[in-house]
C-alpha cells in the first residue's frame, strides 16, 4: 500500500473540535467533497468505500442480520486499506455490542452480529459487560442508561467514546492519507450527532429497538421510553 | 582505481549542492502545498504562510557555499576527503530540508486553526535549521584540512581543475 501524503488537503480542512457534541460540523458536506477532489484516484476510491459504508450503515433499519453478515464478509474482502477496515470493524463491533445489550435487556438470545466479539459475547452473555469492560469501559453505564430509558444520554456516551476511539487511529504523520480517513470518520460522527435532536433521538432509538428486536418490538410499544 | 577516486571526488564536490537542492525542493513543496491548502480554508493572512513555506530553501544556499569551499584541484589524495565531507554534508542538508518542510507544513496547519501559536509552532522548524547550520559550518571548517594541492610530485595525480568562478 502506497503511503501518500496530502499536505494541501489536510491543511485545507478546518480543525475538528475535541468533542463530537457541537452545534454544527466545522465544514459542510458539499465543501468537504470539493476538498476531497485533491485526493489521487486510488485514495479517492478508498474514501468512496468509506462513504458507501456510511451510507449503508445509516440505512440500518432495512438490513436483516443476514444482510449485515453478507455485507461484513464482502467488505472484508474488498477493503485493502487497514485503517479503513479498522474504522469499519470498530463501527460494526459497537453495533453488535449495542444490539447484544438491548437483546439481553429484552430477555432475548445473543444477536447473530458480526465482528470480532460475537463469540465472546455469546460465551459471556450473562456477564454484565460481556467481559469486555477493559476494551469498552462504557458498556456498563450504557446498559444502565438504556435501562433508565435515557436513550439520548446513552447515545451521547457512545458517540463520545467512538469519537475518542477514532482519534486514537491518527497516524504519526499528520499529513498521511490515513489522517484523511480519521478526519472523515470523526466528521461523520459530528455530522450524525448534530443531525439528532430530542425528537430525532427518540425516533432513532425506536429504530434501533426495531432493528434489534424485530418482531418483539411490541414489547416496548405499551410502555414508551421517555427521552430526557 | 585512481579514476574511481577522482570520480568520487567530483561526486563529493557537487553533492552538497545537488542533495541540498533535492532537500529544498521537497521541503518547500511540502510546506508550499500546506500553505496552498490553508489558503482554501482562510479568508486572509496568507503571506506569513507563503513566507514560512520558503524556509527550507536555505539548505540549497548552504550547499552552494560548501561546494565552493570544497572546490579545488581534485587529486587522488584529496578525493576521499572531498567525497566524505561533500556527501555527508549534502545528506545532512537534504534531510534537514525535507523534515523542515514537514515542520513548516505542521506549523501552517496548526497555526491556521489557532493563530496565536504561530510563533511557537515555527520553533521546531527553527531547531531543524540549527542542525543544518551545524553541518554547514563544520563542513566549512573541515574543508580547510583537505589538501588543496598534491603533497608531493611523485605521489600525487593531479587532474583537471575546476574553472575558477
Amino acid at each position: 500500500m502506497a503511503l501518500r501524503t496530502y499536505y494541501d488537503l489536510i491543511a485545507s480542512l478546518p480543525g475538528l473540535p475535541p468533542r463530537h457534541d457541537v452545534e454544527r460540523p466545522p465544514i459542510s458536506e458539499v465543501r468537504l467533497r470539493e476538498r476531497l477532489q485533491l485526493l489521487d484516484m486510488d485514495d479517492a476510491a478508498v474514501v468512496r468505500q468509506w462513504m458507501d459504508f456510511v451510507h449503508w450503515d445509516r440505512q440500518s433499519l432495512d438490513h436483516t442480520d443476514d444482510d449485515v453478515a453478507r455485507a461484513y464478509h464482502r467488505l472484508q474482502q474488498e477493503i485493502t486499506n487497514p485503517t479503513l477496515w479498522t474504522l469499519i470493524e470498530r463501527r460494526l463491533d459497537t453495533r453488535t455490542l449495542v444490539a447484544a445489550l438491548r437483546r439481553r435487556r429484552a430477555g432475548l438470545s445473543p444477536p447473530k452480529g458480526v465482528g470480532q466479539w460475537v463469540e465472546k459475547i455469546r460465551r459471556n452473555y450473562h456477564h454484565p459487560e460481556f467481559q469486555l469492560q477493559g476494551r469498552y469501559p462504557w458498556i456498563g453505564r450504557f446498559d444502565q442508561l438504556i435501562g433508565q430509558g435515557q436513550a439520548l444520554a446513552a447515545e451521547r456516551m457512545m458517540f463520545e467514546y467512538s469519537y475518542q476511539q477514532v482519534g486514537e487511529l491518527q497516524p504519526a504523520d499528520p499529513f498521511a492519507f490515513e489522517a484523511v480517513l480519521v478526519y472523515l470518520s470523526r466528521w461523520e460522527l459530528i455530522e450524525r450527532w448534530t443531525s439528532l435532536d430530542a425528537v430525532a433521538g427518540q425516533q432513532r432509538f425506536e429504530t434501533m429497538i426495531k432493528e434489534t428486536l424485530g418482531e418483539y418490538t411490541q414489547l416496548f410499544a405499551a410502555d414508551p421510553i421517555p427521552v430526557e | 582505481m585512481d579514476g574511481l577516486l577522482i570520480a568520487l571526488g567530483w561526486v563529493g564536490l557537487f553533492a552538497p549542492t545537488a542533495l541540498g537542492a533535492i532537500g529544498s525542493i521537497i521541503g518547500c513543496a511540502r510546506a508550499g502545498q500546506a500553505a496552498c491548502g490553508a489558503m482554501l480554508d482562510l479568508e486572509g493572512g496568507y503571506g506569513r504562510y507563503v513566507g514560512l513555506s520558503a524556509l527550507p530553501s536555505s539548505q540549497i544556499i548552504y550547499g552552494i557555499v560548501v561546494m565552493f569551499s570544497l572546490q579545488r584541484t581534485i587529486t587522488v589524495e584529496n578525493a576521499p576527503g572531498l567525497f566524505g565531507i561533500g556527501v555527508l554534508a549534502g545528506l545532512a542538508l537534504m534531510f534537514s530540508a525535507m523534515y523542515q518542510g514537514a515542520c513548516c507544513a505542521s506549523a501552517i496547519n496548526v497555526s491556521k486553526r489557532k493563530p496565536e501559536i504561530f510563533g511557537l509552532s515555527v520553533a521546531p522548524a527553527a531547531i531543524v535549521e540549527g542542525f543544518a547550520v551545524f553541518a554547514f559550518i563544520f563542513a566549512l571548517v573541515l574543508s580547510g584540512d583537505i589538501p588543496p594541492l598534491p603533497a608531493s610530485g611523485d605521489m600525487a595525480t593531479p587532474v583537471t581543475p575546476l574553472p575558477t568562478p
